[in-house]
C-alpha cells in the first residue's frame, strides 16, 4: 500500500507551514491542539462539529482537494467526540432526562468523523470507523490494505483521530496514566515514573496501489495483545526476519515506567545501524498516536531530515530509506508498522 | 417585555443554541425564512429550537412537526412566544 | 480461495437466551418488546424496549464471574460468543492460535453504566469499578482475555450497521490470509445515554414499533448480542455448516447525519454491491431481513431502494418489530436470524403491520411460512449514512 498525500493537525507545527524543529511544550502536562482556521468547511457545517470531527475533516480537506477520485474513507478513533459525549451526559443529568438537544449525541459517536468526511465530499463509497482503543488506527491500516488488495485501482482516505477532553482526561488521570511531575519536553523520558502526558491530533493519508510519486510504502503491519515483553520481542524478531532491519526505529515510548520494559526488550533486537527515535514528547499520549507517527515517518522519508529532538541518542548519518514504527501506550496493545521508500 | 426586546433576546438564544458561528443579532433578518435557503437550518435545528422554547420560555411543543410552522421566521417565533410564554 | 462459511451461531435477545429459544420464538411469531425492568431510566416504565430479561447478577452467575467491573455489554457478548464458539467446536489451541481473529462491534460499550460515567468524568479522586470499561473496545478486550484469543482483534463502531461491518472485516481477514477463522459479531445493552439520545431526536415510538406500516411513528430500542464463527470452507471437514457468506458490501449514503436520502442511495449501493460480490441477480434472493426500524424516514427510503433493485421485491420482514433496534448488535443478531431462516427454510413474520406505505405499497411477510430458500439478504443502515448489506447462501 502506498501513501501519497498526508496531512496532520496536532499540538505541533504540522499543518500549513510545517516546522518540526520547533517543539511546543505541554501545558499542565497536556499537549493541546494548534487548530488552523478551517477555510474549506462552511460555517453552517462547522458550527455543529465537535473537536474530533473538526480536526478529522480539517486534516482530510487539503487531501480531498488534491485527490478528487475517492473510493472510501477508513478511520480509526478510539474515543470519537468525547467533548460532545460529556456535554450530552451533562444534559441528561442536568435536565433529568427531559427534553434534550440532539447535536451533542449525534456528534459524540466515533463514526461521526468518517460520516462527516463522507458528507463533506459526498462520498458514497466504503465508509468505516475502527474503535479498538490503542489499535484503532492500526486496524484502519490493515483494512485499507485489504480493500486495496481487492480494489486495485481505488484511492482511500486513511486516518486516525483522537482528542483530549475534560472527560477522558479525567478518566485517564484517575487511572494513573498521567505524570504527576511537570513535563516540559524531552525530559518526559528521564523521569523514571509512572504516567505520561496527554495529547490529541489527527493525521490523514491518501493511500492506493500506485508507487509513482508515493512518499512511502506500507510494507507490513503486525498487531499484538499481550502484557509480556518477551512475547513482544519474539513477535518483533519474526517481523524483522520477514521485513528486514530498518534505518530508523520510531518508538512510542512515553516516559511511563510500566511500559518501558517493552521498548527496552525490542531495542535489543535492532541492528546497531538503526537510529533510535522517540516521538511522544512531540505528540503526547492518546490511542491514535501511531497515525501521527506514520505522518512523521512519511515526512522524514520525504525530506530526508530528522530534527535532533527526535533522537534518543546520536543522529542519522545515511539516507533514510526505511522506518519501523513500534507503539504501545499502556503495555497491553502493541503494533509494528514497516515503511519503505 | 417589549417586542423588540423579545426579538433581540430570541436571536441571542438562537445564536447560542445553534452555535451560529460569526453571526450577530444584526445578521439575522426578522422576516427571513429560517429553514432551507434563508438561514439554512435543518431538521436537527428544528428539534434544538423546540428545546430552546421549553428551556428559555417554558413553552412545550409536544409534536416536533408543529414546530416547523412556528419556526418559519423570527417574527413568527416572537409572535408565538409572546402569546404562549410561561417564563 | 474457497468460500467463507458459518460454522457456529450464538445469540441472546429479548426473544430468548440461545439460538434454540430465539428460533422457537421466531417460528411462533412472538414479540419480545415490553417496558424495561432493569435499565435505570425515567423512560423504563413509559416506553417500550426489547430488553434481555436477565439481570446482570444472573448473567454473571452463569459464567461464575465475581468481578464487579464487568459491564452488561461484556456479559451479553460473552453469552452469545460462548454459544457460537461451542457450536463450532473450536479447540483451545485453535482459539489461542495467532490465526484466530476476533472482531466485535458495539455503539454503547461500557456506557450502559451512564451514571457511573458521569461521576467518574468529574471525580477528583474516587473512581468507580467501570473506570477503564467505558469505551467500545472494552468488551472486545474482556472477551479476548476470557477466550485467550491471539490473532487480529478489532472493534468497529459505525452506529446501526456496526456488526455487519464486523462480519465483513472478519471475512476479509480470512480471504486475505490474515486469519484462518474469525469469531465475529456485535453487542449492545440498553443505556440511559442512548435512550435519551434517540429520544432527543424524536424517533422513539410511544408504543410497539410498526415497521413499514403507514402509521409507523418511531423505533423501540433493544439490546442483545449476536455472534458467528466464520471459517474457510476447506478447513471445515465434518463440521455443521449453516451457510456461506457469499456477498457483502458497505456504502455511504452521504446525505445527512441522522436521516437517509430520499431515493436511498446508500442502501441501493450497499445492496447492489452485495449482489455483485455474490455474483447473484436480484431475483435469486428469497428473503430480505430489512433494517426496518419503524421510523418514518427509514422504512419509506428502504422500501424505495428495494424497489429500485428488485423488480419483484421478495418476502421481507423486520426483526426489530420483535426485538427492537439493538443498535451495534442489530446487524449480527438479524444475520443470525437470517441464517436460521435459510437453514430451516422458513419465513418469519414481521409484526404490527396493517396498512402499506402509500408511496410504495410494499407489504412485509406477516405470517410464518415454510419456503425453499437458496439466498437471503440482511440489511443495516446506520447514522451518518453507513449502509451495509450481507448475503448468506445455502451451504
Amino acid at each position: 500500500m502506498y501513501i501519497h498525500q498526508s496531512s496532520c493537525i496536532s499540538p505541533q507545527h504540522t499543518f500549513g507551514t510545517i516546522d518540526l524543529d520547533t517543539l511546543v511544550a505541554p501545558e499542565n502536562n497536556i499537549l493541546k491542539l494548534r487548530e488552523p482556521k478551517y477555510e474549506g468547511i462552511p460555517l453552517n457545517i462547522l458550527r455543529r462539529m465537535g473537536k474530533a470531527v473538526r480536526i478529522g475533516v480539517g486534516a482530510a480537506l487539503p487531501l480531498i482537494n488534491i485527490e478528487k477520485k475517492l473510493d472510501g474513507i477508513i478511520i480509526g478513533s478510539a474515543n470519537g467526540g468525547m467533548e460532545d459525549c460529556i456535554k450530552f451526559l451533562n444534559q441528561i443529568i442536568e435536565y433529568d432526562e427531559g427534553r434534550l438537544t440532539p447535536t451533542n449525541f449525534v456528534q459524540s459517536t466515533p463514526n461521526a468523523i468518517a460520516a462527516q468526511i463522507g458528507l463533506t465530499t459526498a462520498n458514497t463509497g466504503y465508509n468505516i470507523t475502527h474503535v479498538h482503543r490503542g489499535l484503532a488506527f492500526e486496524n484502519a491500516i490493515l483494512d485499507a490494505m485489504m480493500m486495496l488488495a481487492e480494489n486495485v485501482f481505488s484511492n482511500y482516505i486513511l486516518g486516525g483521530v483522537d482528542e483530549v477532553s475534560n472527560y477522558n482526561y479525567n478518566l485517564e488521570r484517575l487511572g494513573n496514566w498521567h505524570k504527576k511531575e511537570k513535563v516540559t519536553g524531552t525530559d518526559l523520558y528521564d523521569m523514571h515514573s509512572n504516567g505520561s502526558i496527554a495529547g490529541e491530533g489527527s493525521a490523514m493519508f491518501i493511500v492506493n496501489n500506485e508507487n509513482n510519486g508515493a512518499s512511502a510504502k506500507v510494507n507490513a503491519i503486525k498487531m499484538l495483545h499481550t502484557k509480556d515483553p518477551a512475547e513482544v520481542a519474539a513477535q518483533l524478531n519474526l517481523f524483522i526476519e520477514e521485513n528486514g532491519q530498518h534505518n530508523v526505529w520510531l518508538a512510542g515510548e512515553n516516559g511511563d515506567l510500566r511500559v518501558q520494559p517493552f521498548y527496552d526488550a525490542c531495542e535489543l533486537l535492532l541492528s546497531e545501524n538503526t537510529s533510535r527515535l522517540h516521538f511522544k514528547h512531540f505528540t503526547g499520549e492518546h490511542p491514535s498516536t501511531t497515525a501521527l507517527a506514520l505522518w512523521l515517518a512519511c515526512r522524514f522519508l520525504e525530506t530526508q531530515k530528522i530534527p535532533a529532538h527526535f533522537f534518543k541518542s546520536g543522529f542519522h548519518k545515511e539516507s533514510i530509506e526505511s522506518v519501523l514504527i513500534y507503539n504501545s501506550g499502556k503495555g497491553d496493545q502493541h503494533s509494528f508498522v514497516s515503511l519503505r521508500t | 417585555m417589549e417586542r423588540e426586546e423579545v426579538k433581540t433576546e430570541l436571536k441571542l438564544h438562537i445564536i447560542k443554541y445553534l452555535n451560529l458561528l460569526e453571526k450577530t443579532t444584526a445578521d439575522i433578518i426578522d422576516d427571513q425564512p429560517l429553514f432551507g435557503d434563508g438561514l439554512g437550518l435543518d431538521s436537527i435545528d428544528s428539534i434544538e429550537l423546540v428545546v430552546l422554547l421549553e428551556r428559555e420560555y417554558g413553552i412545550k411543543i409536544n409534536d416536533p412537526k408543529d414546530g416547523r410552522k412556528i419556526f418559519t421566521s423570527i417574527d413568527t417565533i416572537v409572535d408565538y412566544i409572546i402569546e404562549n410564554r410561561t417564563k | 480461495m474457497s468460500r467463507v462459511v458459518v460454522t457456529g451461531l450464538g445469540v441472546i435477545s429479548a426473544l430468548g437466551n440461545s439460538v434454540a429459544s430465539n428460533h422457537d420464538a421466531l417460528v411462533l411469531g412472538s414479540c419480545g418488546i415490553s417496558s424495561a425492568d432493569f435499565v435505570k431510566s425515567k423512560y423504563s416504565g413509559t416506553l417500550f424496549f426489547g430488553e434481555v430479561k436477565i439481570e446482570n447478577e444472573k448473567l454473571k452467575n452463569i459464567f461464575r464471574i465475581s468481578d464487579t467491573a464487568v459491564t452488561r455489554t461484556s456479559l451479553l457478548a460473552l453469552h452469545a460468543a460462548s454459544e457460537a464458539i461451542a457450536e463450532s467446536k473450536l479447540s483451545e489451541s485453535q482459539l489461542s492460535s495467532y490465526n484466530t481473529a476476533f472482531v466485535c462491534a458495539s455503539t454503547v460499550g461500557g456506557m450502559c453504566h451512564t451514571d457511573e460515567l458521569y461521576t467518574d468524568a468529574k471525580s477528583e479522586s474516587i473512581a468507580s469499578v467501570y473506570l477503564s470499561s467505558y469505551d467500545c473496545a472494552s468488551m472486545t478486550l474482556f472477551l479476548r482475555e476470557w477466550f485467550g484469543i491471539k490473532g487480529v482483534i478489532n472493534t468497529i463502531n459505525t452506529a446501526c450497521s456496526s456488526s455487519a461491518n464486523a462480519i465483513m472485516y472478519g471475512a476479509q481477514l480470512i480471504k486475505n490470509g490474515f486469519a484462518k477463522r474469525a469469531i465475529v459479531g456485535g453487542v449492545d445493552s440498553l443505556a440511559k445515554f442512548t435512550i435519551n439520545g434517540f429520544n432527543s431526536l424524536g424517533i422513539l415510538a410511544p408504543q410497539n414499533c410498526r415497521p413499514f406500516d403507514k402509521d409507523r411513528n418511531g423505533l423501540n430500542l433493544g439490546e442483545g448480542a449476536g455472534f458467528m464463527v466464520l471459517e474457510c470452507e476447506e478447513d471445515v471437514k465434518d463440521k455443521k455448516v449453516y451457510a456461506s457468506l457469499s456477498g457483502y458490501c458497505n456504502a455511504n449514503d452521504a446525505f445527512h447525519p441522522s436521516s437517509l436520502s430520499e431515493n436511498g442511495e446508500g442502501p441501493f449501493r450497499a445492496m447492489s454491491g452485495a449482489l455483485a460480490k455474490a455474483k447473484l441477480s436480484s431475483s435469486q434472493i428469497g428473503f430480505i431481513s430489512t433494517h426496518g426500524t419503524g421510523t418514518e424516514n427509514n422504512d419509506e427510503v428502504e422500501s424505495r431502494a428495494m424497489m429500485r433493485i428488485f423488480e419483484k421485491v421478495p418476502p421481507f420482514a423486520s426483526a426489530k418489530s420483535k426485538i427492537g433496534h439493538t443498535l451495534g448488535a442489530s446487524a449480527a443478531v438479524e444475520a443470525v436470524f437470517s441464517i436460521l431462516a435459510l437453514y430451516h427454510g422458513e419465513l418469519y413474520p414481521s409484526l404490527n403491520f396493517n396498512i402499506a406505505i402509500e408511496n410504495t405499497g410494499l407489504k412485509p411477510q406477516t405470517i410464518f411460512e415454510n419456503a425453499s430458500l437458496s439466498h437471503v439478504m440482511s440489511n443495516s443502515f446506520g447514522f451518518g449514512g453507513n449502509c451495509a448489506s450481507l448475503i448468506f447462501s445455502k451451504a
